[in-house]
Order: structure tokens, then sequence, then C-alpha cells
């Protein structure tokens, strides 16, 4: 039987011309697209795909499918879409345990009735969903004061293409029974299996938050007051920095030429000593601090900058922050620029024409310290790119890790770093 | 492993590291038999490894020979997780104990697996920089340790356990490589979480012969409070109120009646005799918050049944109260020739129920069950006391204690909260993980160790290796009673 009967045999539907477009992933369409109800029927299905040797990619929101190059060939359409369901949350411990395709709006919004919150704000998160977020290690602006997805997921529950239902972890905040697999599927991209359940725990919403804006003529001060913040007891929820023109693409007007907007959260009494720590530490390296109020939109903005809808490409660097410097001496002087310096995370976007050569000055500024990958752009694009860049010195561990969980490569295959 | 293999083999051992450091008289040999919990078991030899190139070439030696390896530092582990149960090679870190970098801009530091915990953060705190974890062990268990279990410690409360805290490694393989994953920078986007993965592995995948961990900033205050219970159903139930009142504490630890007796009687920490339990609460950040907080704090513990709320009003005060929290082990000596720990966790709102289950085993076999523990983690710490010598006890007293790691299991918790598995609880690991779980753990570990060399018989049930060692020590258990008094060696 040739792979387009096996796949039909599969349930699921075959895929209308529209909804295979919902379902493209670069220049690829999939045959057919399958929705588990819920984790056991994602681990049948997943083993009739793998017994079909169909090629999955698996969808949450599809806030992220830019990530990585196209896969090497893509069959099934695998979405989490009808597992979006809270399944147990109880406050006074802090926990809960979601479906992978849980939204993260909607998420949010059930911590928020009970004064609790989930401090990890991916991108698109009215679309993006838990697994995705996973998956993706996609975090948002507050990774310097609160970390990343790793430091939030307790447990997991994954289906491997074997039909396997596995967890690891579990609902308690302290726990070190057994291999800590979160660890292991969090950034994957859906290389190793499928997520199908995360526990989290969560944290009680801070009582103030405020946002400092402050403005620079160049950007070595500007970086530096975000490094000495980031070295703070008091450090910043987040501290972005950007160009003119990002700060117009986030909604703010102004002729600044760098701009530095700090988000500061905490009790009443901290986040007031750290304003005032924050706007010493800008003004003795030169710059201003501006008064008055940031509209809102404006830190939904920044969050979803680098996860554009529109075909942009999107250069991600990823440093020490003694090494931010050196990254933005090489910036093209008309690329928009949206960089965490108290993470030591630069996002810029450039021209498609000049994707290549500028992927290429990054790397050769950020040397053996960091890494620079291509965090979004049009397949076009995409394909004249190295989007990775060279496989980490741990490579052949992780392509036997993918041999042993994914031995027929069914998983998104070639999407990862190395072809993973 | 026969006379001659072994010769050959030390004598390949003696090549790399130098013919003191390589050994196997088993007069020598006696103190790498046993940790902290009390299995023991001789290794064939000892090797104390100089360098990072000098634990791979050890390490691919072994590999390739098909000898087990185990590594050790302080071998504080109360789970039994550096006992050579399989014989084979000892590598301890006695030598590779150096702080290589402390790079405050990056908020890193670079450290051997022998460095002693607190040895990093006394060498950080004049520069204003401080490693979170704390275990209370810290004065002899070793980072490389803390790697191998992902160690906790009191204060992980807020700040997260050892894994949040280490962001890279590097290791040495049975294939021999020496390979780096992860390092200085703050994120990583290349490839899979293999530091996540091996921190917690307990010397199952590789060892560990460099480390990058995260440094962080002092607190410029703290404050520990304790609150006086009547009983520590009351106090457990204000453990949930604290929490629910939107404090998170640096800090939430109790210690029931029993704790509060033998600490009293060893270190003179402050507890009131009287009290039924005592929950020590800390709290950290800028002065007027600290205050603020306190005063937020000893108001819910009032309102939660504590008949005294107690400041310590300056720092000789609040060590006091810590170092008794911190040697509450040690202190158990006081109270009775051995004891057994566990190290079971429940969701925080499961604890009233919990140590009321627990109780009711002390009860019905007679058995005195302590509780020293962190509660704001849920993390219990029961001791059951008892004496080895008298016939029966040692194994009733494992029985108490998977009994109450099942519980902790049935109330949606875990058998292990800091202390790993080792060899002590690769049976209870079942109450949580089905045979599914453990297989795709399983084939994890032979991507690292396809032919079950590193740590074996440690982790994973019975089948799959060979046959589970006898529960029962070779020799007497050691006493409690010889490390009762000022040593803080128990975690």
């Amino acid at each position: 039987m040739g792979l387009n009967a096996r796949v039909e045999t599969l349930p699921g539907h075959e895929i209308g011309v529209e909804e295979q477009q919902r379902f493209r992933v670069d220049d690829l369409l999939p045959s057919r697209v399958m929705r588990p109800a819920d984790a056991q029927d994602a681990a049948r299905g997943l083993r009739l795909c793998d017994q079909a040797a169909a090629a999955v990619v698996t969808w949450g929101g599809g806030t992220q499918m830019g990530l990585g190059p196209a896969p090497r060939r893509y069959e099934v359409a695998f979405s989490t879409d009808r597992m979006s369901r809270l399944l147990e949350y109880e406050p006074a411990d802090l926990t809960c345990r979601v479906e992978s395709g849980m939204r993260l709006r909607d998420l949010q919004e059930a911590l928020l009735a009970q004064g609790q919150r989930l401090p990890l704000e991916p991108p698109h998160p009215e679309r993006a969903t838990v697994g995705g977020m996973l998956a993706a290690n996609a975090n948002g602006l507050g990774r310097a004061r609160y970390g990343t997805v790793r430091d939030w997921v307790i447990g997991i529950a994954v289906v491997y293409p074997s039909g396997k239902l596995a967890r690891a972890g579990g609902k308690v905040v302290k726990n070190v029974a057994g291999y800590d697999l979160m660890k292991l599927h969090i950034g994957a991209l859906g290389t190793l299996g499928v997520i199908a359940e995360v526990n989290f725990k969560v944290q009680t919403r801070p009582q103030v938050e405020a946002t400092l804006i402050a403005h620079f003529e160049t950007p070595a001060p500007a970086i530096d007051s975000g490094t000495t913040l980031a070295r703070q007891y008091l450090a910043p929820a987040a501290a972005v920095l950007l160009d003119n023109g990002a700060l117009r693409e986030c909604g703010l007007t102004g002729d600044w030429r760098w701009t530095l907007a700090i988000k500061l959260e905490g009790y009443a009494r901290e986040v007031e000593a750290a304003r005032d720590e924050a706007t010493g530490i800008i003004r003795e390296a030169g710059g201003r601090v501006e008064d008055g109020d940031v509209p809102s939109v404006f830190w939904d903005a920044a969050r979803d900058w680098s996860a554009p809808d529109d075909g942009l490409v999107v250069v991600r660097a990823i440093v020490p922050l003694t090494a931010i410097r050196a990254i933005f001496s090489v910036l093209p002087g008309d690329s928009h620029v949206l960089a965490q310096p108290a993470a030591g995370l630069i996002d810029v976007r450039v021209a498609a024409g000049s994707a290549a050569s500028v992927l290429q000055q990054l790397r050769s500024a950020a040397v053996d310290q960091g890494q620079v990958i291509v965090a979004a752009a049009p397949a076009a694009v995409k394909k004249g790119l190295d989007v990775w860049g060279m496989p980490p010195p741990g490579f052949p561990i992780m392509r036997a890790l993918k041999q042993a969980l994914d031995p027929n490569g069914i998983l998104n295959p070639g999407r990862f770093v190395g072809g993973i | 492993m026969d006379g001659a293999d072994r010769e050959r083999l030390l004598g390949r051992l003696r090549d790399v590291v130098g013919d003191r450091y390589a050994f196997a008289d088993p007069y020598e040999m006696r103190l790498y038999q046993y940790d902290a919990s009390p299995e023991t078991a001789l290794p064939d030899i000892v090797v104390i490894p100089g360098s990072a190139a000098e634990v791979a070439q050890v390490v691919k030696i072994c590999a390739d020979a098909k000898v087990p390896i185990t590594a050790r530092s302080a071998a504080s582990s109360l789970a039994g997780g550096t006992v050579p149960v399989k014989r084979g090679v000892v590598i301890t870190f006695a030598r590779m104990d150096r702080i290589l970098e402390i790079d405050g801009d990056n908020l890193r530091a670079v450290v051997e697996p022998g460095v002693v915990n607190l040895a990093l953060s006394q060498a950080l705190k004049p520069l204003g920089y401080y490693y979170v974890p704390d275990p209370s062990s810290q004065g002899a268990c070793t980072i490389g340790g803390n790697v191998g279990t992902n160690a906790g410690g009191p204060h992980t409360l807020l700040y997260g356990v050892t894994v949040n805290h280490v962001t890279g490694l590097e290791l040495a393989l049975p294939s021999g490589e020496l390979v780096q994953v992860g390092g200085r920078k703050a994120a990583s986007a290349s490839g899979y979480d293999l530091t996540g993965l091996f921190v917690g592995s307990e010397g199952t995948m590789g060892i560990a012969t460099k480390i990058w961990v995260k440094i962080q900033p002092l607190p410029p205050v703290q404050k520990t409070l304790m609150a006086v219970y009547p009983d520590v159903e009351t106090a457990s139930n204000a453990v949930s109120a604290i929490v629910r009142s939107g404090i998170l504490p640096a800090a939430i630890e109790m210690m029931d009646k029993l704790s509060i007796q033998a600490i009293e009687a060893a270190s003179h920490a402050g507890y009131p005799l009287d009290a039924g339990a005592v929950l020590l609460l800390e709290v950290d950040g800028i002065p007027a918050l600290v205050d603020e907080l306190g005063e937020r704090m000893a108001k819910v513990c009032r309102e939660s049944g504590a008949s005294e709320v107690r400041v310590a009003k300056d720092e000789a005060e609040r060590q006091a109260l810590w170092k008794g929290r911190k040697g509450a082990f040690s202190a158990m000596g006081r109270l009775s020739p051995d004891f057994y720990v566990m190290d079971g966790v429940v969701p925080r709102t499961r604890l009233p129920e919990t140590l009321a289950k627990i109780d009711a085993i002390s009860v019905r076999t007679g058995f005195k069950i302590c509780n020293v523990f962190h509660a704001g983690d849920g993390n219990l710490h029961p001791l059951v006391l008892f004496d080895a010598f008298k016939p029966g006890q040692y194994e009733a007293v494992l029985r108490i204690g998977d009994e109450i790691l099942r519980l902790c299991a049935d109330a949606g918790g875990s058998v292990t909260g800091e202390h790993g598995i080792g060899l002590e609880k690769r049976e209870n690991i079942r109450y949580i993980f089905s045979d599914d779980d453990l297989e795709v753990m399983d084939r994890i570990r032979r991507v690292f160790d396809p032919h079950g060399l590193m740590n074996p018989g440690k982790v994973f049930p019975g089948d799959g290796l060979e046959s589970a060692p006898s529960r029962a020590p070779e020799h007497a258990p050691r006493r409690a009673s010889a490390v009762a008094g000022d040593g803080d060696v128990w975690v």
C-alpha cells in the first residue's frame, strides 16, 4: 500500500481546500487533519500515523509555525483544538492541570478570577496554546525576572508515536521523582512527541504594576542601563529596548532614537523603590526619563512584535549580557530592533534581501558565546537561510534521543536543529 | 570482578590519575561504601580524579571494560544515591572543588562538581550575590551532588530548586566524550534542553564535570518569624491561609512537638517546648516591604490560631532559629538511636489530612514519628524513630516508609521532593509512574548509557536491570547519635 493509500485509512478526515490553507506550513499542505478529543484519543491517532508512516505536524494556535525550516514531508495536521479543557485548578495549591490545546488567554482568565496568573506571556495569547508555548519555548518579556516556560511546568503528559501516553513530573511544586522530561519537550518543537496535558505552578498576581519610559541618543548607555537593572535585587518584570521604528510599530509615537521601556511589578513599596532606583540608574547613564502614562497596547504590541503575522523576517540573537553591545554594533542602520537587555535577547526585523548577510554578521559577533536563529520568515526567504545555525556540541545525543522516541521520524521531520 | 581484572583496571586508572588517587584496598575503601542512607556496598576501586579530562578518561576506561561507575562527592544522599550497589568504580570529587569563575556581570558562576554548596555562597557574599538553593546539608553537600539530585532546601519555595539555577553543564559521558551543554547564556534556542534533562538524573546519564549556575543579588533584609501553634493540624491550615493571603514567603518550615524537643535539647534554638507545632517563616526584600509583609504574615498567623508570633529581633536570633531547623535531623539522636527519614510531597491543601494519617500510623505501629519539613512546598520529612539493634525494627520501619509514601502518592503528591529516588525508593516510584512512563524514561537513559553502567541499580525499579539488592543493610545501620550535636550534616 502506498503512502497516500495508507494515509487515507487514518481516522480524521480528508481536508478541504480552505482547511488545507489553514494548516499550511511554509509551502506544504497536509492531506488529512486529525483532531483528537483527549490524550487517549491522541495516543491512538498518533500510533496509527506511525503505522502508516505519515508525517505529522502538531498544531496549536499556529502562532509559531514560522519557526524552523519547512518540514521534509507533511501528511497529517494533528490539531489539539478540541483538547482545550482546564482539567484541575486548586488556587490554594497554586497549581493547575490543563489540556495542551487550551489557549493562553483562556487559562489566564481562569487564573485571574482567583487573583492568580502564570507569569508567561508568549506572543498572541488569544491564539497561542499551552502546548504550542511549550513546544516552541515561546517566552514573553518577563523572562529575566520570572524565568522561562521550563521554570513553571511541573508535570507533563506526552503522546508518543508508539501509542504510549506517558507522564513525567506531577502535580506538586517540588518533585524529583524520575527524569525531568518536561525539560526535554519544552523547546523540542514537537519532534519528540505530542504534548497532551501540562501541569503548571502559578503565582499570585502582583499588587501593583507600573511602566517607566526613558530615551537615549545611542543604544550603548541604554543597554548598560538594562543590564545594570538586571543585576539589582529589585529587577524589573520586563525591560525592552527599541529603536524608533520598533517603537512606532508598538504604537508609541515620538522622535526618540532609542527607548528603554521598563515594567515594574510587585508589592507597592517594592515598585515605588524600584522606580526610584531605575530612574537613578537611567539618569546616571545619560537617559531621559519620561513622565506620563503609556498606552496599555504598548506592552501587548511589544510582546507580539517578534512573532509577526505579516511575513516579516525576524532574526533573534541570544547572548550573555556582556555580549549585547557587540551584537548592536553590527546591526544594519535600517533594521528595527526590540531587545531584552536584562535577558540577553535581541530580536531584529530585517528586509528579506539582507536577511542572509545580517544573520551572518550577527553570528560572527556572537561567536561561541551565543546563538543566532531565524525566529520568523516567509517560506521563500527561509529556504535560503540556515535557520538554526551550527548544531550545538551535544547534537549526537539529541539525534539519538529523536531516534529513541520517534524511530520512524514522523514528528515534524526536518524542522528542528540539525535536520531533526 | 576477580582479583586479576581488578589489578589490571587499577593499573590503567592509576596511569590516568596517578598512583595516590586510585586505590582498591578494602580498608581504605570503607569510607566509600555508604552515604547518609542506611544502605552500604563496597566498591571494587575508588578513583579521585583531578580534572574533567581525567574524569572523561576514567569513565571511558570503565565503560570499555563494562564496569559500573558511581559518582560521589559528600555522599550526604539520604536515598542511597551514591552507594555502589553493583560495585565497580566510585569516582569522587574531593580534588575537583574549585570555583572556576565568578562572573557578576553575567550573573553566573562556574564551578567544579566538588565545590561545597555553602562555600559558593560564602565566596559570593562579599560581592553582594548568592547561590539560592540551600539544602540543610549545605555545609557539606556539593554542587555536583545537588545537580545529581536536583536538590532543594528551605529557600526554594520562592526561588526554585537546583534546575532553575543551572544554565549549563560539561558532561563526561559513557562514550568517553566530554560535552558542554548550555552555558553562560540566559536562554537557549538551539536543540533539546539537555541541561534540564540531566539535572536530577542521579548520575544515571553521565557525570557533570563543570557547572554554570545563576547567581543573584542578596536580599537587602531578611525577616524570620516563628509562629507557635497548639497542634500540627492548625499549623498546616495556617500554611494554606498564608499562601491564600497572597504573600509567598521565601520559606515556610514546620516542626512538630517531638522535633522541637529534640532540637531544643541539641541546639537551644529558642523554640517553645510546650508548643504542638511551630512554623518558621521568612520574608526577604527591602526594609520597608519586609516590615509590612512581616506584620501581614504575623496577622494571618494569629488569625489562623497561633498562640504566639515571635519576630527574630536581630541576626543572632535569626541564625539561632535557622540553626535549630537545619540541624533538626542530627538532633534526633537525642530522642532515638536511629531514624529513618522520608521525603514525600503532597499538595499544600492536603497537608492536614496527610499529617493526621501519618500520626495514625505512628499510633498503630508504636513507632514515634517526627515531622520537620518544608511546609510551604508540601514537602514532608517524616522521621521514623527506631533502634536498629532490636530485631525486626528496621524491616518494620521500611514498611512504614512505604506506607507513608503510598499515602503521599494517593494524595496527588510524589515519593520524593528533593532527596531523589536513589536506591531506596526505586520500587516506590511505581506509586506515581506507570510502566509506560518508566519505559519512556528508561529509553532515554539508554541513549546516554546503553550498557547500564552509570550508577546502576538506582532510580528505576528492579526490572530492566539486574535483580534488586537486599534492602537490609549488610552491617548494622550507623547510629544517628554518631552525628548528633553540632554537625549540620543531615539534609
